[in-house]
């Protein structure tokens, strides 16, 4: 169940969302439980509904599902308590995964690329630095959630995730700044930059600070259409 | 350029970034510096990752959102790299890759969301009499997968060859100066690395924090 529970998103869509890889990583727990077909059919059509959750945090819904399934509670219970928690899962992984982890470890890549890191240090650090977590944080939602069953939720409410998210964002802001320097000095490249894009890079990186993630559209536009007029200057002498 | 390579690499891409396993080689960082590797420019690929990785960073994909699809197209704009460049650095070869790259995600996260719709489809469906359920949701739920590895693959082979015959044909009449075209992207990295201190609360909360690293860096640049 731990391993299918990778492939929760692997029937996304926008009517059921990962209803479908939950009943799917669900499907071991639920064989050992109802050894009938009839009542596993149906046991696998009520969990073949709409849930959301994030990835990661899917595991300790499955694991919370299946301690209430071999406990033999009632399938409305268990209805409920997907509805209650769905919710919360998804807001918090998104809130500490996608916002604060993943872009913590991706600057920690970035930072060594731009230190003059090997080629393959840069995605191998990465690779194992961010997913020691996110394994970690799968099998310790895994096994909260068979150990807690229905009160799981008690369990993450006095958990160190809010404490986690706080300490990694002051982590993330503190590469940021690590980043700029290594970045606009240009030390991923062998040679450097001249100052004149070096002033350019720290003016850039000033508008960034102001504008934020809304800088991206209109800066990858200006970088296509310098592409683009590179090329007709180059066709019209 | 080795497509069937390609296309099994692009497709593993394209099924971590949402279906399984989410291990993150679907980061434009690791994805082109596996399709740089796999064509013989591995250093050049990962630089390629980086700057696309800095237009990447601030992408969230929260809820049902609609986003582009970063990884494939870096895969695939590595590849096209990997196909026109000439020996070492070709800094204005790696420009018009990245520029291909910043276009090709919107191709590529547009094919996400087909996919999805595609997923409604097969997983909206009444048990027949006969069936059984549960190897009907495995077999719905891996054939959802596999349609999903094939549109990585496909994507990205597509991007890889589309990206070379226009880089290639793009890169001879090129007018700007190699230093001028690394100082861009560079610029442009720059910026979105900056545009990401919202992500971790912001100037006002963590200013302190940031001007640390800033002081680190700095004194990292003086003592290189």
């Amino acid at each position: 169940m731990f391993l299918r529970s990778f492939a929760v998103q692997g029937s996304w869509n926008y009517r059921s969302l990962i209803g479908t890889g939950f009943a799917f990583a669900l499907l071991p727990a639920l064989r050992e439980i109802y050894r009938e077909r009839g009542e596993l059919d149906a046991a696998v059509e009520r969990h073949n509904g709409l849930f959301n959750s994030h990835p990661y945090l899917a595991p300790l819904a499955l694991g919370a599902v299946a301690a209430m399934e071999a406990e033999g509670e009632s399938p409305a219970l268990i209805d409920r308590f997907k509805t209650a928690i769905r919710g919360s899962l998804g807001t918090l992984g998104d809130r500490l995964i996608w916002a604060t982890w993943r872009p913590l470890c991706l600057l920690i890549a970035i930072a060594l690329a731009a230190a003059g890191a090997a080629w393959w240090v840069v995605p191998v650090a990465f690779l194992v630095v961010y997913n020691v977590g996110h394994v970690w944080l799968r099998w310790w939602g895994f096994r909260a959630g068979l150990r807690e069953g229905r009160n799981v939720g008690e369990k993450l409410r006095h958990s160190a995730v809010g404490t986690a998210q706080r300490g990694s964002s002051v982590v993330g802001a503190f590469l940021v700044g690590l980043a700029l320097p290594l970045l606009v000095s240009g030390g991923v490249l062998a040679d450097g930059m001249g100052w004149e894009w070096v002033a350019a890079a720290s003016a850039a990186a000033l508008l960034g600070l102001r504008r934020g993630p809304a800088l991206r559209s209109p800066l990858a536009i200006v970088l296509v259409a310098v592409a683009i007029f590179g090329c007709l200057t180059g066709l019209l002498e | 350029m080795n497509l069937p390579l390609l296309l099994v690499l692009g497709g593993f891409i394209g099924l971590d970034a949402t279906s399984a396993p989410q291990l993150m080689i679907s980061r434009p960082i690791v994805a082109a510096t596996l399709s740089g590797l796999a064509f013989g420019h591995p250093a050049e690929g990962m630089l390629l990752g980086v700057i696309l990785e800095a237009f990447s960073l601030v992408i969230l994909p929260v809820g049902a959102a609609k986003y582009p699809e970063s990884g494939t197209a870096a895969a695939a704009a590595a590849a096209a790299y990997a196909s026109v460049a000439a020996p070492g650095l070709d800094a204005p070869v790696l420009f018009l890759s990245a520029a291909f790259g910043l276009v090709w995600e919107r191709v590529t996260g547009a094919t996400v969301t087909w996919v999805r719709r595609l997923n409604e489809r097969l997983v909206e469906w009444r048990p027949s009499p006969g069936r059984v359920v549960s190897r009907e949701v495995e077999r719905r739920h891996v054939a959802a997968m596999c349609a999903d590895f094939l549109r990585g693959g496909l994507v990205t082979v597509v991007g890889a060859v589309a990206g070379a015959a226009l880089i290639g044909i793009a890169a001879p009449i090129w007018t700007l100066r190699a230093g001028a075209a690394l100082g861009i992207m560079f610029v442009g990295a720059a910026a979105m690395v900056a545009a990401s201190l919202p992500l971790f609360g912001g100037w006002r909360e963590r200013r302190l924090a940031f001007s640390l690293g800033i002081l680190c860096g700095l004194l990292m640049v003086l003592f290189r």
